[in-house]
């Protein structure tokens, strides 16, 4: 252990003085939290259309439901994935929002063509207050939103507006129709009464004026409610950056990890180390375990920004869930990942110039793809599918979990173990390279 | 920790039919290099660029396996007994091989805690390897701020930590002045006289001729001529000194 515990100790120092380093791993991810923060939410509005996928159970069938499901496809700012159009169906749909696989579910009630029909025949006949019947039907007809908290607010305004635009154009349609059908008959038969023997006489009364204002009237409305049936925190800039660009500041960790590693192969000390009578396990495990102490140390400022920090700016405050234990192990799952990766990548490459363009570019894309700058959900359907491959896309699904959609352990256990198994199979092939190097002699 | 002296006409290093090749490189760095050097002595291993120095201290110190060959360390195999070899060497390569952004004194106790020594032990060693090369008052002074001088001395003190019985050293004189190279001359006498053993490699023939007990001229990976200096010379008397010597056997052609 002395050999783990003076590494360890050494690795410390040595970061404690490289000021650069420092200054990457510790203000750069505030810098991006702080101001990404404070400016992405109009961004992400904008990024959001014509990528939302939305789970369709249609429960109605009918034509009307058939032009609804139209307006929006031709509205452009959702992507619709048919499911059963029955209660099993609706259940599934709202399942499946509940644990993230998708943002929204959008439920047509059963019936909603005839209803819809009714009620716009009763409206038109009562324009001409042909039908005296009192207003029962004074509650529109609802099409039911299921979403996924971890969604941004923008997008769901999105897609609310877009049904909402859907559904006024079916209303105005059924109405019309109604209408067209309501108002000869009425208009004949009050001149009839009317005039009598003398309608078709020359200076006869004009037929009556109809109103139309009644058409403004909302017959059917959006009810939208968290597909999990409780509100943790919500899904705003805050939940979504704060953790997004921690992750990207731990990983930057490549940096000065493989720049400490081919120094020591460079410099002759690594040479040295070997010569010893120590064994590489507690030098490569001190070493480590300075860079995820590190690493450790960037997510707790990170976090701290977010719940301190952030709402001074007049942000909401960072919410950490309810599973403290969870997250404290996601941390160090992430902070292993990192940790592995740099020393990776610090094995590959040959020069200082291999390390500045292949760490810093390889995360910058991973951090794409995994959602730090877009939500995965707001991807293409191609770069969704990459997005699986990225550690950081699995360490950021793992906080959202736990901070937005009050998971537990169980919950982030597939995030857990990908970026366990991430980080072994790094250190893993670091460990082959480095080997097979050593057995060559170069 | 071990001690320097051995018994009288052991053998510190054997190395038989020592062949290395390299993937890719058309020739063998070693092409049956034999050594044997005797518990005690001061070793020079001269040769030209590219002739197999490195290789073959690599080779000694555990850092490379030959692709044939064998070798014994006080009659140990390195390759079964890595760790007991380990124990009883010390390497100063030929690069500076220290932390730059940590001081003097602590790349000293960081590789000292790695050959076991701690607390008041490690301090007092430290102290010692500093002063013995002259850097007892630059102990706090981080190595990127030190002269070449500085670092070369401070390079050869954390080879010396633990007392090692045989010392590797890789050309230790290289790019420094005058006054350093004397201070690690110094050390290495004395090193002498306490019976370490110390396989040396240098491109000064002046250097080898003061120091070494005997030396070995290699070139293509194997051994051209072996001898005191003395004998060398006596055995090629058109050859003033061991320069003209060296040149006789390697050649004049540059070795790029």
């Amino acid at each position: 252990m002395g050999a783990f515990f003076a590494t360890l100790r050494k690795e410390l120092l040595l970061l404690r003085r490289d000021r650069g380093g420092l200054a990457l791993l510790f203000l750069m991810p505030l810098v991006l939290v702080l101001v990404v923060s404070l400016v992405q939410d109009n961004v992400l509005k904008l990024t959001g259309e014509g990528s939302i996928e939305v789970l369709l159970v249609d429960r109605d069938g009918g034509p009307a439901a058939r032009r609804l499901v139209d307006g929006l496809k031709e509205s452009g700012a959702v992507r619709l994935v048919e499911t059963a159009g029955d209660a099993e169906g609706e259940a599934e749909a709202r399942r499946r929002v509940a644990v993230g696989d998708y943002p929204f579910a959008l439920v047509i009630p059963a019936g909603l063509g005839a209803e819809l029909e009714r009620r716009a025949a009763a409206l038109a006949r009562r324009a001409f207050a042909a039908d005296e019947a009192p207003e029962d039907d004074a509650n529109p007809l609802e099409l039911a939103v299921y979403f996924d908290p971890a969604v941004q607010g923008a997008f769901r305004a999105t897609l609310v507006n877009a049904l909402r635009r859907a559904s006024l154009g079916l209303e105005v349609a059924e109405k019309g129709r109604q209408l067209g059908e309501v108002l000869p008959r009425q208009v004949a038969e009050q001149m009839g009464q009317a005039l009598g023997p003398y309608r078709n006489l020359p200076g006869a009364p004009a037929p009556p004026v109809v109103t139309f204002s009644w058409q403004d009237r909302e017959l059917l409305a959006v009810r939208t409610e968290i597909a999990a049936g409780k509100i943790v925190a919500q899904p705003d800039s805050v939940q979504q950056n704060v953790p997004a660009w921690t992750l990207f500041g731990m990983f930057f960790i490549v940096v000065p990890l493989s720049g400490s590693l081919l120094r020591e192969r460079q410099e002759g000390t690594l040479q040295r180390l070997l010569s010893l009578p120590v064994s590489g396990l507690p030098l490569l495990g001190g070493k480590l375990a300075a860079y995820v102490l590190v690493g450790c140390a960037q997510a707790l400022v990170m976090l701290l920004v977010g719940r301190l920090l952030l709402p001074r700016f007049g942000t909401p405050i960072l919410q950490f869930g309810g599973d403290l234990p969870a997250l404290i192990l996601l941390v160090l799952a992430c902070a292993l990942a990192a940790t592995g990766y740099g020393l990776l990548i610090g094995t590959l490459v040959r020069s200082y110039e291999q390390a500045a363009m292949l760490g810093p570019v390889s995360i910058v894309l991973a951090a794409a793809l995994g959602g730090i700058m877009v939500p995965v959900y707001a991807m293409p359907p191609a770069m969704r599918s990459l997005s699986a491959l990225s550690p950081l896309a699995w360490g950021l699904e793992g906080f959202i979990e736990l901070f937005v959609r009050r998971g537990d352990l169980a919950r982030i256990a597939p995030q857990l173990a990908s970026l366990l198994v991430f980080a072994a199979g790094c250190l893993g092939l670091a460990w082959f390279v480095f080997a097979r190097r050593r057995s060559g002699g170069r | 920790m071990t001690t320097a002296a051995g018994a009288p006409g052991e053998l510190a290093v054997v190395a038989r039919g020592l062949v290395k090749r390299y993937p890719g490189a058309e020739q063998p760095a070693l092409a049956g290099l034999e050594l044997e050097i005797r518990a005690g002595e001061t070793f020079g291993l001269l040769g030209p660029n590219g002739a197999g120095k490195t290789t073959a201290i690599a080779i000694l110190a555990t850092l490379l396996r030959p692709t044939s060959g064998g070798v014994r360390l006080f009659g140990l195999d390195p390759g079964r007994r890595c760790q007991e070899v380990r124990r009883l060497i010390g390497l100063v390569p030929q690069e500076i091989a220290l932390y730059p952004r940590l001081t003097l004194a602590e790349n000293l106790a960081y590789f000292g805690r790695l050959h076991g020594l701690a607390g008041a032990a490690l301090k007092t060693r430290v102290d010692e390897c500093l002063a013995m090369v002259g850097l007892e008052s630059q102990g706090k002074r981080r190595v990127e701020t030190c002269s070449g001088g500085m670092k070369r001395r401070a390079n050869l003190a954390a080879g010396l930590l633990h007392r090692p019985r045989l010392l590797f050293l890789d050309e230790p004189t290289v790019g420094i002045d005058a006054q350093s190279r004397h201070v690690i001359f110094e050390n290495l006498e004395r090193l002498k006289t306490e019976g370490m053993t110390v396989l040396y490699t240098t491109h000064y023939m002046e250097e080898a001729r003061q120091l070494c007990d005997r030396i070995a001229i290699v070139d293509a990976g194997r051994v051209v001529a072996l001898g005191t200096p003395a004998d060398l010379l006596a055995a090629q008397p058109e050859c003033r000194d061991l320069e003209q010597l060296f040149l006789r056997l390697t050649g004049r052609h540059l070795r790029d």
